[in-house]
């Protein structure tokens, strides 16, 4: 009885796993036929083997079938993404139009603001503190203004003593009523349209996503 | 829908196809990693990242074993795995007490001393298998996992693993011997219709 060698034990080994030649699978029969030490190790390989083959199976922790994002699969671009882009395109036009058009309006708005405050007003002098007064203003003909409750302004420094300021009402023939700020109507239906867009091209890619979703979701239940 | 079809739907972008045949083998993809990491977490990590490398790499799939091509996927993934745990080591899997000292049990040491009836249950069987597989390298652990626990013929080894039946038989030799050994001192836990032949000499 010899201790069976490396070679002996690899033969074995795949003769337990029926991967010998006929002729191989003979000639090792022979052998443990007659060597109790080969016999032994084929026995202690078997048994090995069916110790493995015995190891349970474990129950898995969740399933592992992959979701659309773990595929790396996007939605289908809608078909109405060209029509959404023009969209946009458009939106964006006369979202800078708008606010080109107010910056413009303020432009000229400003401009015409210096002419105003050149009028009576600065002569006038309309003070603020010291309460309600009517009197005198200097550099006028001494006509008593009626005061009124619909303005007052910061007199110009010149126009009072030192550390005194006065209010002063201004009148309908001294202060020129000012004209109102032109309504820019367009400024208003650019950005109602500009809105209106946008929130069609969000609906729309909403829209389609969710249809994507409906159906890809009732493909997985089948 | 019979496998070669689902394989080819699946490899035209069709995920339902795909996870019909990720419910058919993810049983044996996660066992296998769990025979090979030892660990559940990781195990679970690298089954689902080797079905997600499947989907991406199902057109490289070119007919035969579909099992073992899907096998090799994860052994890959195994490797990665252990090569990551060998850049970052963790912490041992040993339980301690609240001291922090190591708890010797039944689970992770042979105890010659303890009562085999006491310890004779599956899951202790478990564990000294899953002791004993970590002790070899893994190249060999792989092949005996393939072949001896899930079941798989020489020429599909050689699939996963990318070597010759030559090699595959040598390694599986050598695991098997070395496991045997290993197993011998863990006979209190085997039962008794498989206690290893070693023993009688004992």
């Amino acid at each position: 009885m010899t201790t069976p060698s490396f070679r002996d034990v690899e033969q074995l080994s795949a003769f337990l796993d029926g991967q010998l030649s006929q002729a191989e699978k003979a000639r090792l029969e022979a052998r443990i036929q007659s060597d109790p030490a080969l016999a032994a190790a084929l026995a202690d390989l078997h048994q090995a083997r069916a110790i493995l083959r015995r190891t349970p199976k474990r129950h898995l922790p969740h399933n592992f079938t992959l979701t659309l994002k773990m595929a790396g699969i996007r939605p289908p671009v809608p078909r109405l993404v060209p029509a959404l882009g023009w969209a946009s395109a458009v939106a964006m036009l006369l979202f800078i139009l708008t606010l080109g058009t107010n910056l413009l309006g303020q432009i000229s708005f400003g401009a015409s603001a210096p002419m105003m405050a050149a009028a009576p007003m600065t002569s006038e002098g309309f003070g603020l503190g010291g309460g309600l007064a009517s009197t005198q203003v200097p550099g006028t003909d001494n006509t008593q203004v009626t005061p009124t409750v619909e303005a007052f302004v910061i007199t110009a420094p010149e126009a009072t003593s030192p550390g005194q300021t006065r209010l002063v009402a201004p009148t309908a023939n001294l202060v020129p009523k000012a004209t109102p700020e032109p309504v820019h109507i367009w400024l208003y239906i650019w950005l109602g349209l500009a809105a209106v867009l946008i929130a069609v091209a969000l609906l729309i890619r909403r829209a389609s996503i969710q249809a994507f979703r409906r159906k890809v979701g009732i493909k997985r239940n089948k | 829908m019979d496998e070669p079809t689902l394989i080819r739907d699946a490899q035209h972008g069709d995920l339902d196809a795909f996870n019909t045949l990720v419910l058919a083998y993810q049983d044996i993809v996660y066992n296998t990693a769990l025979r090979i990491l030892g660990d559940e977490d990781q195990s679970a990590d690298a089954s689902q990242e080797a079905f997600i490398s499947a989907f991406r790499a199902l057109n490289s799939y070119r007919g035969g074993s579909f099992r073992a091509w899907l096998l090799r996927t994860v052994t890959n993934a195994c490797y990665d795995e252990l090569r990551r745990k060998q850049r970052r080591p963790t912490t041992p899997l040993e339980p301690e007490t609240d001291d922090g000292d190591e708890v010797e049990t039944p689970r992770w040491l042979a105890d010659p001393n303890a009562s085999p009836e006491e310890q004779l249950n599956q899951a202790e069987l478990e564990h000294a298998i899953q002791h004993c597989l970590e002790n070899l390298p893994t190249d060999f652990r792989t092949v005996v996992v393939l072949a001896d626990i899930q079941g798989l013929d020489y020429s599909e080894v050689a699939v996963v693993v990318k070597k010759p039946v030559g090699t595959i038989k040598s390694r599986l030799a050598r695991a098997r011997l070395r496991l045997r050994e290993c197993l011998q001192s863990f006979r209190e836990l085997l039962p008794a219709a498989f206690r290893l032949e070693g023993e009688r000499d004992l």
